[in-house]
């Protein structure tokens, strides 16, 4: 996009198209972006203080304390990320290494097996362009883009021309969403494009769109319509370039990724399919990118503080670590657990030595014995993101701030270690 | 007096299903100790026989308990086509991620998207505010 458009950090569609007007370094006017973006780019009412034991502080201090609990703590965990540059991201990678800490991301409780696979090639994968210039039949799996990310239908996978799909949704693209209630989503594919199944029901759902797939006769526990079953198998079949949307829905619901798998292969035996990770956080796969860059593995990481190797696995997750009480101080960057975790997971958290950095006052940083106020990604810092289907993106900053940005705050308590 | 005062309010177990609301997230941007982003997330979305068997009016408070955690909400009338008795919709929130058990089977992931709860009417009383949920 050329210089007067920016790109808005809401989401992981990271809009490249944005036009904003500024006044006294605040955006003023913005054109193009959604709600939820204009909100995030006018920024927070509330902005976070610099703080130490939740008196007002200056950044030298709190960042010299935030050093003094990372080298106290044996095993501090380092959170957050998915709001974060690429660039801070890695820095939050080397200090994890250089104190032993555990490192984790958002993804392992939502997004992370499906990058996990696509990353390890186990699951065919396509761009958004692909998708705006080629889709025909998109499919949205407990995922409802019309609240989480508003413009994925506007811009790219259901209402625009696309080089192939000249006549849009009208005659050329077919919406169908799969989910347990009629979401937003669902309102716009109709009757005829939506699947409602019951709580837990995707996976046999899937298996039944395979036997459909498969000249079989579909049946499910719950009963679902084998005729409306067998029209599904058949759209998909006749697509040309079909995309599913995989959203936090079907992956709270499947227990493993087997049957999800198994409908690729059998989608890619007869016709030709794509799968696109509704992510949430703008950067969230940028830091499953570059954690899996550094170690092989996308989160869940402990390093060895003598040697540096990185351990792996469900025991190093977020919310195993803390619920095992194997943490004993922690570093949150732009992420807010104490209102996203379970709260008995939370209150550990809130008890153990606690550091925040975020642009914005939270649940996290009332609780925290260090916070640090950074830079707004996307506007007053700018810095390189991935997008939901692993595009890299070039954020520009807007305004001018005298904060710090979140690589920068990152690199001093790093230099403080 | 009424007799009814002496009889505790009916207790109902259901099961949540939580969602994403573009008005609520936005809200959330602007600032979450803000009265919107309560008013938009402190509510429990209920089937219209559920609101009977609560005895409680569209707009009444309910406490919503699970294991040892408890939130008073709003609860409200979904409005959808379709019954949903037994099952109720609140959008994902710190209200909503307050019921979730920390059991994960040792998987790491815990029940964000459905689980069971303990639903009876607040009896006038005021919705959690964001700092006392913790
Ligand atoms: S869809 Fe996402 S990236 Fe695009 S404008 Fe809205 S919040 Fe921003």
């Amino acid at each position: 996009m050329t210089d007067n458009y920016y790109v808005c950090p809401g989401c992981a569609l990271l809009c490249d198209d944005i036009e904003v007007e500024t006044e006294d370094n605040k955006i003023t006017k913005m054109y193009t972006a959604c709600m939820k973006g204009v909100a995030r780019m006018k920024g927070c009412s509330s902005p976070l203080e610099c703080t130490v034991e939740q008196e007002a502080a200056d950044v030298d201090a709190s960042i010299e304390k935030a050093a003094a609990i990372l080298k106290d703590a044996k095993n501090p965990l380092i959170f957050g990320h998915g709001n974060s540059s690429s660039e801070a991201q890695k820095v939050a990678i080397e200090i994890a290494k250089r104190t032993g800490a555990y490192i984790d991301d958002t993804s392992s409780f939502c997004q992370g097996p499906i990058i996990e696979a696509i990353l390890q090639e186990k699951l065919k994968t396509c761009t958004l362009d692909d998708v705006r210039d080629k889709a025909d039949v998109t499919v949205f799996w407990g995922a409802d883009p019309a609240n989480s990310h508003p413009r994925h239908l506007s811009r790219y996978s259901y209402f625009p021309r696309g080089k192939e799909r000249q006549r849009g949704w009208e005659e050329d693209r077919t919406l169908i969403t799969v989910d347990i209630r009629k979401s937003d989503t669902s309102e716009i594919a109709g009757n005829s494009g939506f699947f409602q199944i019951p709580i837990k029901g995707d996976a046999e759902f899937m298996n039944a769109l395979v036997d459909g797939l498969s000249s079989k006769v579909p049946k499910t526990s719950f009963n679902f319509d084998k005729k409306k079953i067998l029209e599904l198998s058949n759209t998909l079949k006749k697509a040309k370039f079909g995309v599913i949307g995989v959203g936090l829905g079907l992956l709270y619901s499947l227990e493993e990724l087997e049957p999800l798998f198994a409908l690729m292969d059998k989608l890619n035996s007869v016709s030709n399919f794509h799968i696109i990770p509704m992510v949430g956080q703008y950067n969230m796969r940028g830091f499953n990118h570059n954690l899996f860059e550094e170690t092989g593995y996308i989160n869940r990481v402990k390093f060895d503080i003598e040697s540096g190797q990185a351990k792996h696995g469900a025991e190093y997750s977020v919310v195993e670590a803390l619920k095992e009480r194997s943490v004993d101080a922690a570093l949150v960057i732009g992420s807010d657990p104490l209102s996203s975790l379970p709260l008995p997971v939370a209150r550990y958290l809130a008890d153990i030595p606690l550091i925040d950095i975020d642009p914005c006052q939270n649940l996290t940083a009332t609780k925290a014995n260090v916070t640090i106020p950074c830079a707004l990604g996307g506007v007053e810092s700018g810095g390189t993101a991935v997008r939901m289907d692993g595009v890299e993106i070039e954020l520009k900053q807007i305004v001018e701030t005298d904060k710090l940005s979140d690589k920068e705050v990152l690199t001093r308590i790093m230099e403080a270690l | 007096m009424g007799f009814g005062q002496f009889l505790a309010a009916p207790e109902l177990k259901l099961t949540i299903v939580t969602y994403r609301d573009i008005f609520q997230n936005s809200a959330l941007e602007v600032s979450r100790f803000d009265e919107k982003y309560e008013e938009l997330s402190a509510i429990i979305k209920l089937d219209p026989n559920d609101i009977s068997k609560l005895v409680i009016k569209d707009g009444e408070t309910v406490t919503v308990k699970s294991g040892a955690e408890k939130v008073v909400v709003k609860a409200q009338i979904s409005g959808y086509e379709e019954k949903h008795e037994g099952v109720a919709y609140m959008v994902n929130s710190p209200w909503s991620n307050a019921l979730i058990s920390d059991n994960t089977h040792g998987t790491g992931v815990p029940s964000f998207k459905n689980f069971e709860v303990v639903v009876q009417s607040a009896k006038g009383e005021k919705v959690t505010g964001i700092k006392e949920i913790f």
